[in-house]
């Protein structure tokens, strides 16, 4: 099996016109007819892109081949495979926000997530994976899959999700639909899955430009979780990404983080037009709107009075292959609202 | 006790009985400050050996410092000039090592107790521990002395139970058997008859008083006036840290002496069978 | 009153408390090579217990080609990452967990014995409290590899803390020591607080809360060597010096006049039990409830006597230990619990039973 030669993964890729796609093409039938080396399976010489080395959070991770034994933890990582067409390579998931989108075609391994929550180390092992592709940082600690030297040491690569790095210089500031796309791009290299990648960059890309953002400049609070003190979408994560794409503007916006506790009070003073609020199965869009109606603080919010309320599904508010839906999702629900 | 006293002490205190002649405890000018108070003020004692000397004074007057300073174990405060001088048979107590000294010199507190779990066997076992290394276990024979101390303390029976079910009584007794096993040469009490019954009180000072005849320095700390006059020989009241007298009882405890003192009209009677004083108080305002 | 009527009084005595004589067992010391061979044992079982489906003969033949035996048996190595779970998951963590057990457990049978207090613990007078400030400081300023010493910095620093405050409000006694020894704690664990609300990002959380549990799952064989070397330069000496806790029974007083030179012992064996612990902590977090509770129940055999009290707390609570860490790899499979949460889980109802039978 020959390989597409691999342009480098640029950090601001922008659609290709169809003319360089035909171009690419024609590249890979002549190299399809140039002589191929003599074992078509494991490449010992360097081509094709592999080695590749990069750089998942401030860790370099090698992959000597496309990974064929891959661990998921969270919903991110996972559908990202999926959409990539890459669910076969999948041996266990973990740690899931919901249930997997119908448009996107499921395995075994998703269906049956072998941890609930985040996985130890030795579970992980038992699956005997080459790379594990965690979400959030915080599943590649000695606690949770494992340290990561700890698993490159036994031949296991890990990749963090970029959009998820909390170091400084990682961390995306802010996060933007460029920043996913370069994501996918990334994730299509190192599977040596580059041309899915691209078709799904240019999809995601052409939806999210199909999409109308709302022009009435409607000011809205993004509620993820918490009671007493509200865990809000705040200035440069994937929230805010979601709602400015969508033409709503957020009331947390100048705290320089992604996520941050709003007290109650900050949130009532601003009164927001519109409230959208994360589903999740530990904390559930009615659960919220039961809170807002039944707190008398809250209820007094013109959101609240008039029921202004966009429902978003907690997997798609991570930075993955589902926000564009998200951002398609909620300027319908807008479009509905009355104001 | 079963056995007559002079083989039961003899055990306890190593060696044959038989009058004795090492001079006994001489300590002059012992002072000793704690918080910038004066506690101890030129203090000096004179314990012969082979008798029981009672120290006496009302509470305050610095007895259980006194006490513990001679043992060398008082932690507050410290000694108020050079002039502190204590020798024990002849040798110098102060400069002897530690360990040397707690096998010559042993301390009965008041009221010392312990929340964990003792067997009153173990209590008294720990008084070996100047006579063996110091990460040495006990032997057979720390066990048989320990065992001979309770019975001379008159606490045989109590060999096996724990510390924490014990009586007050009862435990002055565990102690003054702890005390005894060190085989000391010198043994300091303070009030080791407070929480005893009048059986009791006079069974502990026969107890002493047997360890006096067998040679061994006895001071004791006692707060009941009648009991120092029926047993013991010599006396030393203190008053605000000083020593206001010293001597035989019969010369001590007298209502010159005593009445300034304790500040309570005293009259020396005679008892009738051992000739010693008997002390009777009424509550007649001395100073009227 | 007659020898005999006093032996009559003391037997009746006797059984108007209803308190049975303490019987000792025969021969007590047996109890540490029982200890021993049941620590061993218990390491030996719970290399083979995992999450990960790793036959006997697998665990066996990863064991014995480290060890170098591999020859002799004729065992072939397993594939790296097989392989990696048993020798470079399973025996570290193990080991650790066995070290910091017994570690823990001896610290705090000197401690209970030092303060004369029962409810004493290794963590007492601030070392875990300063430990977890040390840990979290350099955890969110992203510093991990500096954690071990952080947390050993921490414990010792607040450990001075604490005797300079003892110290200036008078003489030194247990209680004053004790009393310094909270505050201290207090301070730190309200700094430990604000530092992680004022500074923790997302899910930095859990790496803190992991280790303010106390956890083994992060051990590496340095861990190993750390806590291993640890409790054999420290705790060896600390195990043996059984008689000399013995003169203290009845307090200060009581040990000078048995001839033990008070305060340099006091000072001697609370920085033993500080730089002990201080390692332990610095590689596990701060696991509770062992340093307690474990003394406690050992007390039962032994009783008092520290000489055998002090080498059985440490091999008891080296297999407690063991154990504990071996349920928290399991219990929720695939979910690894931090070890100290089942530590707690054990501890609490074990001390309340002990405490209870001890007011019988």
């Amino acid at each position: 099996m020959s390989r597409v030669p691999t342009h480098p993964p640029a950090r601001t890729r922008r659609a290709l016109p169809p003319a360089a796609i035909a171009a690419a093409l024609v590249a890979a039938l002549a190299a399809c007819s140039a002589p191929a080396s003599g074992d078509p399976a494991a490449s010992a010489t360097p081509s094709d892109g592999f080695p590749l080395t990069v750089d998942s959070c401030g860790f370099e991770t090698t992959v000597d081949g496309p990974p064929e034994r891959v661990v998921t933890i969270k919903s991110s990582t996972t559908e990202m495979l999926l959409a990539l067409g890459l669910g076969d390579r999948i041996v266990g998931s973990a740690f899931l926000d919901g249930p997997v989108p119908e448009d996107l075609p499921t395995v075994p391994a998703v269906e049956e997530p072998f941890a609930d929550e985040a996985p130890g180390s030795e579970a992980t092992l038992a699956l005997e994976p080459d790379l594990v592709y965690a979400g959030w940082e915080s599943n590649l600690t000695a606690e949770t899959a494992g340290d990561r030297a700890t698993l490159a040491s036994l031949g296991v690569a890990t990749y963090v999700s970029p959009a998820a790095c909390k170091a400084e210089g990682y961390m995306p500031d802010p996060l933007t639909f460029d920043t996913v796309f370069d994501e996918i791009t990334e994730v299509g290299s190192l599977f040596g899955a580059q041309d899915a990648a691209a078709a799904l960059v240019e999809e995601q890309q052409a939806a999210l430009d199909a999409v109308e953002p709302d022009d009435r400049g409607l000011t809205a609070l993004w509620w993820s979780s918490g009671n007493d003190t509200p865990y809000v979408g705040a200035g440069i994560g994937a929230p805010q990404m979601i709602m400015e794409a969508a033409g709503l503007t957020n009331v947390a916006a100048d705290v320089h983080d992604t996520w941050t506790s709003l007290g109650w009070e900050s949130v009532v003073e601003a009164d927001p037009d519109v409230l959208v609020l994360v589903d999740a199965a530990w904390n559930s869009a009615d659960a919220k709107i039961e809170t807002l109606e039944s707190t008398p603080a809250t209820r007094e919010m013109s959101a609240v009075r008039h029921g202004r309320y966009v429902v978003v599904p907690f997997p798609a508010t991570e930075a993955g292959v589902r926000n564009v839906d998200a951002v398609a999702s909620v300027v319908d629900q807008l479009a509905g609202l009355d104001l | 006790m079963s056995a007559g006293p002079t083989t039961a002490t003899a055990v306890t205190t190593g060696h044959d009985a038989g009058p004795v002649t090492t001079p006994g405890l001489a300590a002059t000018g012992v002072s000793w400050g704690i918080d910038g108070r004066v506690v101890l003020d030129g203090v000096g004692l004179l314990a012969p050996a082979g008798g029981v000397t009672g120290l006496l004074g009302p509470n305050g007057s610095g007895k259980s410092t006194l006490l513990r300073v001679l043992a060398g174990v008082q932690q507050a405060g410290g000694a108020t000039g050079d002039g502190a001088r204590t020798t024990f048979g002849g040798t110098d107590l102060a400069g002897l090592p530690r360990r040397q000294r707690a096998r010559v010199l042993a301390l009965v507190e008041q009221d010392a107790t312990t929340d964990l779990p003792l067997t009153v066997l173990d209590a008294v076992l720990l008084g070996r521990i100047p006579h063996r290394a110091l990460l040495a276990g006990d032997s057979d024979a720390d066990r048989a002395v320990a065992r001979t101390a309770l019975r001379t303390a008159g606490a045989g029976g109590l060999a096996d139970r724990e510390v924490g079910t014990l009586s007050g009584g009862e435990r002055q007794r565990v102690h003054l058997a702890r005390a005894l096993a060190q085989e000391p040469r010198l043994l300091l009490l303070d009030e080791p008859t407070n929480h005893l019954d009048i059986a009791a009180q006079l069974g502990a000072m026969r107890v002493l008083r047997d360890l006096a005849a067998d040679g061994v320095t006895v001071v004791t700390a006692l707060h009941d006036l009648n009991l120092a006059a029926a047993t013991c020989d010599h006396v030393v009241l203190l008053a605000d840290g000083r020593v206001v007298a010293a001597g035989p009882v019969a010369e001590v405890l007298v209502p010159e002496v005593l009445e300034p003192v304790y500040g309570v009209r005293v009259d020396v009677l005679t008892h009738p069978r051992t000739g010693r004083p008997v002390l009777s108080f009424d509550l007649t305002d001395p100073r009227s | 009153m007659s020898a005999r009527t006093e032996a009559v009084a003391v037997r009746a005595r006797d059984r108007a408390t209803a308190r049975p004589a303490v019987r000792r067992g025969a021969r007590p010391w047996l109890a540490l090579p029982v200890a021993a061979a049941v620590l061993v044992l218990s390491v030996g079982v719970a290399v083979t217990i995992g999450p990960a489906d790793l036959a006997l003969t697998e665990v066996a033949r990863s064991v014995t080609t480290h060890l170098g035996l591999g020859g002799l048996v004729g065992a072939e190595p397993l594939s790296a990452l097989r392989d990696g779970m048993v020798w470079q998951l399973r025996m570290p963590r193990i080991l650790t967990a066995a070290a910091v057990g017994a570690g823990l457990a001896l610290c705090g049978a000197v401690m209970q014995s030092l303060t004369r207090n029962p409810l004493a613990d290794p963590y007492l007078l601030g070392l875990s409290s300063g430990a977890s400030l040390g840990a979290v400081l350099v955890l969110l300023a992203g510093v991990p590899l500096l954690l071990p010493v952080a947390a050993f910095a921490g414990a010792v620093g607040a450990l001075a803390l604490a005797l300079t405050l003892a110290g200036a409000l008078g003489v030194v006694t247990p209680t004053r020591t004790v009393l310094a020894g909270l505050a201290i704690s207090q301070l730190c664990a309200a700094a430990v607080s604000f530092v992680i609300f004022w500074s923790a990002t997302g899910d930095a959380f859990r790496e803190v809360l992991s280790w303010l549990m106390g956890s083994v799952a992060s051990a590496t064989w340095t861990s190993v060597a750390v806590t291993a070397g640890a409790a054999l330069l420290l705790g060896v000496p600390l195990a043996l010096s059984g008689s000399v806790l013995d003169a203290f029974t009845f307090g200060d007083t009581a040990a000078g006049a048995l001839g033990m030179p008070v305060n340099r012992t006091r000072w001697v064996l609370l920085v033993g039990v500080a730089l002990l612990t201080g390692a332990l902590v610095s590689q596990s977090g701060s696991i509770g409830f062992v340093g307690l509770v474990l003394p406690h129940a050992v007390r039962l055999v032994t009783g008092a006597r520290h000489r055998l009290l002090l080498p059985l707390s440490a091999l008891t609570g080296a297999s407690f230990l063991v154990w504990a860490d071996t349920l928290a790899r399991t219990v929720f499979e695939p979910r690894e619990l931090p070890v100290g949460i089942v530590t707690a889980a054990i501890g609490a109802p074990v001390f309340a039973f002990l405490l209870w039978k001890g007011n019988r």
